[in-house]
């Protein structure tokens, strides 16, 4: 066994040794072999220089086609995946600040002094810092893909959702039928989670998972039929254009709850959190997902809780339409707030439901509201309320 | 506490008028009964106990007594539903000789004696007949020494 | 390895066995082998002994004074409620008697320490309904409760505060008034405690009809405590057989009919507004005196046997003793609520859902450490 000052020691004269190779590897590869291979120089010291300027940053970026202006930078940050991360890393904080609120505790409160501000990357260091660990018996090809698959899924939905008249990454005429159909792809990432563990529980949250889904999924397409019926398009666009008098949730109020109920559902949470009841199958699928594993699954269910908000937001409560002393898209970033404390709070307040009772509410009550729900907007339609 | 033994004395009378000398009378104490048998008749008595009106076996358990070479074995039983014998606590007790330590389970009469039963046969090494998991409860699955509860296994560093 | 509860294999075809517990949030140190078929519980298997000491023996070799701590490990969340029936045992087995004084302090710690567990266990059952604000509140309240304990007892849990004779120490000056104000912020909390969970639709939807439990049956297995209460049956040891000074205070048994799990919670919540009604009254009949009768030297008992049964927070406990005249106890025999109340357990799985288990299995209050003692 070493000593700590030999532990030191060790430390001091590899880290002294690195600091005095390192520059005579690095600026020789800079400024003679790049050189040589057809590169400019001064484009070196300009991707130096952007790593502390960002100002610099943007105008390389610019030069080379992945400025703010890009596809490939809406995709990739704003108001794409970067953008969708962070609002769904800021929902897990608020959630459990909101949660500790209404159980009168603290919640995180050391990490970034004000109010545990900085606990989603002391999460995520404790996430990256966990070890991988894969079952024995487990299909190892889909153990792996679930997780990104997860994650890519919840990207997938954000392609063609405005945020506001300028801000989209791709428009489309069906920009409204688009995102449901991704997320009819959800049960299958389930499915593949829960069945790639082999373990007993997960096994089980995968079947409810998927019977879960199957009820839900109808209601939530058949309520959005309303606004369709309404409005006489598919664009997500035009819908939010046409609530600039009056928003849908008012002429389409019983759409807007099965909606909510649906949001809830499909998100698995309180009361329908069936699929991971900690307390029945341990986690249900997640239950053999260890560290930045378990990671991309729960990130990849929050990039889709901040699309379904965004979606809630658009469809009922008029998307970033408001008195203009404020940007559109902080009109859309208010009622986003709203809707994700109205998804969060049932959690607050309400016990967990029993998969029997969940699908009669989904098959026989959900399913025949949205029917009167899509007679009223024929009424509607008809009488020329919009 | 002055008391009246009363309902005590009519329950231990009308067990003596069925068994004769078959069973002795411990003792009869305000609230309490305690009347012995010997292993055959146990079963009769818990069914006489049990037309009287107790219910619930509250306690099982055994004793060992290695001088007199016999475990004692009590069933202590209580009614809940007779508000009149609610206070009583009636126990049976018989003993038997270590030297073939098996009994005739009480457990169609009593239900309620089973996971009782089963912990005293782990404990002592006392087989109950009849007693359908004859099986370790609470001691480890493992567990191959002598049952713990007799007298002759001691805890290790007590001596 | 001879392992009787691992013999269970799958059977094929659609049924699935799965081991709940001992490592399993819903389970506590104790395992269930359940059999389902489809959504449906088709057999149920408790495994307890993952935390047997083997309290009984170990009873054996320790005198009346050191087996107070040791008896109390078992159930530290009910403290008096397990070591104030070996107490009344011994004090029978050495033949002493508390002062009344001593008597009246013990039933207000039986009775703080029956809130303090009921608490426990409604935070507890909560969270097994994934209802996580019930888990954090009962949790929060209790602590008001441990620390008016803690002025008597002196620490937070573990009391072993009942010895043979009386008690340890008297009890503060200021503590009539301080558990009143606990009492009147208490009892506004139980109003919201029905507002958020006891008239909650869904947690109805989840306990009422589930587990329900037939007065015979409850008799024949040898249900005890708020279990068999909830089955209809007044059963209570505090008036059927009345030790300490029960039989001064008048309270009501909480009683309901249907047996069902919400049956047994409703008892639960009835029961902590009556220990505090016991608590008052206690206050208003205790009068200064001695609290405690010294006994000199090593206490012995005379050669015999004493058996005594209490209501502890889960449920009826028995202390069975008996001396051969020396300073340790020949034979200590403990009968715990858990333990019987485990039968039960078996009995209502099976045929029920799996998401129901949870449901029923903490509705019962099973505690797993002190089943296994």
């Amino acid at each position: 066994m070493e000593t700590f000052e030999e532990f030191v020691k060790r430390i001091l004269t590899i880290l002294f040794w690195f600091l005095l190779i390192s520059p005579l590897i690095i600026f020789p590869v800079l400024f003679l072999i790049v050189p040589l291979l057809g590169i400019d120089v001064t484009l070196v010291n300009e991707i130096l220089t952007a790593t502390i300027d960002p100002f610099k940053a943007i105008k390389l970026a610019d030069r080379y086609g992945v400025g703010p202006s890009s596809t490939f930078f809406k995709v990739a940050a704003f108001p794409g995946f970067t953008f969708a991360a962070l609002i769904a890393t800021l929902t897990i904080l608020y959630e459990r600040k909101l949660m500790a609120k209404a159980q009168l505790r603290v919640g995180p409160l050391y990490a970034g002094r004000f109010e545990g501000i900085l606990q989603p990357i002391a999460d995520l260091f404790k996430l990256l810092g966990k070890e991988l660990v894969v079952p024995e018996k487990a299909d190892k090809t889909f153990f792996w893909a679930a997780p990104i698959l997860s994650l890519g899924l919840g990207a997938a939905l954000l392609t063609v959702i405005p945020l506001s008249p300028t801000t989209y990454i791709a428009r489309s005429e069906f920009s409204l039928l688009i995102p449901f159909a991704i997320i009819g792809f959800s049960p299958l990432v389930v499915l593949i989670a829960a069945w790639a563990s082999s373990n007993k529980f997960a096994f089980i949250g995968g079947l409810r998972a998927l019977h879960q889904l199957a009820a839900y999924e109808i209601p939530m397409l058949l309520s959005i039929l309303g606004i369709v019926v309404l409005t006489g398009s598919f664009d997500l666009m035009e819908i939010v254009e046409a609530q600039k008098d009056m928003w849908f949730i008012f002429p389409q109020f019983l759409a807007a709850i099965i909606f909510y109920i649906t949001i809830l559902s499909e998100l698995e949470r309180v009361p329908f959190d069936l699929p991971e009841a900690e307390t029945e199958i341990v986690s249900g699928w997640l239950t053999e997902y260890t560290g930045m594993h378990f990671g991309l699954l729960q990130l990849g269910v929050y990039v889709k809780f901040y699309v379904l908000a965004l979606l809630f937001t658009l469809l009922f409560l008029g998307g970033w339409n408001g008195p203009a002393f404020l940007p559109p898209l902080a009109w859309l970033l208010i009622k986003l707030f709203f809707v994700i404390t109205m998804i969060i709070f049932p959690r607050a307040v309400l016990p967990r439901l029993r998969i029997d009772q969940l699908i009669r509410i989904g098959w026989a009550w959900l399913i025949a509201l949205s029917f009167i729900n899509l007679f009223i907007a024929v009424i509607e339609s008809s009488l020329g309320v919009i | 506490m002055p008391s009246n033994l009363d309902t005590e004395n009519q329950l231990v009378k009308s067990l003596t008028d069925q068994f004769k000398n078959k069973i002795k009378t411990e003792y009869v104490k305000h609230n309490r009964i305690k009347i012995s048998t010997n292993q055959d008749n146990l079963k009769s008595l818990a069914t006489s106990v049990k037309e009287l009106g107790f219910e619930q076996v509250i306690s099982h358990g055994g004793t060992d007594y290695p001088d007199n070479n016999v475990f004692r074995i009590e069933y202590h039983i209580i009614c809940v539903s007779k508000k009149k014998l609610r206070s009583i606590m009636f126990s049976i007790m018989t003993e038997i000789s270590k030297d073939t330590p098996e009994i005739e389970t009480l457990i169609d009469i009593f239900p309620s004696a089973e996971f009782h039963e089963q912990e005293t046969y782990e404990n002592f090494g006392i087989t109950f007949i009849g007693h359908p998991r004859m099986e370790k409860l609470l001691l480890p699955e493992d567990w191959d020494d002598i049952p713990p509860l007799r007298k002759d296994y001691t805890l290790p560093g007590r001596g | 390895m001879q392992n009787s509860a691992m013999n269970i294999e799958d059977k094929g075809g659609d049924q699935l066995v799965l081991h709940v517990g001992p490592q399993h949030p819903g389970s506590g140190h104790f395992r269930i082998i359940v059999t389902v078929d489809g959504d449906y519980i088709v057999g149920a298997k408790p495994d307890p002994g993952y935390v047997h000491r083997g309290a009984e023996k170990m009873a054996e070799y320790r005198d009346y004074i050191q087996n107070i701590p040791h008896l109390e490990r078992p159930v530290i969340i009910d403290a008096t409620g397990v070591t104030l029936p070996y107490v009344l045992t011994a004090e029978k087995i050495i033949d002493v008697e508390a002062p009344e004084r001593a008597n009246y302090i013990r039933m207000i710690m039986a009775e703080l320490n029956r809130i303090i567990s009921h608490l426990y266990w409604l935070g507890i059952y909560g969270i097994f309904l994934g209802h996580s604000t019930m888990f954090m509140w009962p949790m929060g309240d209790r602590e008001l409760f441990i620390d008016l304990a803690e002025s008597i007892g002196g620490t937070r849990v573990t009391f072993s505060y009942v010895v043979p004779g009386g008690v340890r120490n008297d009890m503060p000056t200021n503590f009539k008034e301080r558990a009143l104000k606990t009492f009147d912020y208490f009892e506004k909390r139980i109003e919201e405690y029905k507002k958020i969970f006891f008239n909650n639709p869904l947690m109805s939807a989840r306990t009422e009809g589930i587990g329900t439990l037939d007065k015979k049956d409850a008799i024949r297995l040898g249900i005890t405590g708020s279990n068999l209460r909830a089955c209809g049956i007044d059963s209570d040891t505090r008036k059927d057989e009345p030790y300490c000074l029960y039989d001064n205070v008048d309270f009501e048994i909480p009683t309901r009919k249907e047996g069902d799990s919400y049956a047994r919670c409703i008892v639960r919540l009835e029961e902590l507004q009556q220990s505090m009604n016991i608590i008052k009254q206690v206050l208003d009949l205790i009068e200064p005196g001695p609290i405690k009768q010294v006994i000199g030297g090593v206490m012995r008992g005379e050669p015999g046997e004493a058996f005594v049964r209490t209501e502890a927070a889960r449920g009826t406990m028995f202390y069975h003793i008996v001396s051969d005249g020396e300073k340790n106890p020949y034979r200590v025999k403990i009968s715990v609520p858990s333990f019987r109340n485990l039968i039960g357990m078996t009995h209502l799985l099976v045929g029920s859902r799996l998401a129901d288990m949870p449901a029923i299995y903490w509705s019962l209050d099973y505690w797993p450490v002190e089943a296994d003692r």
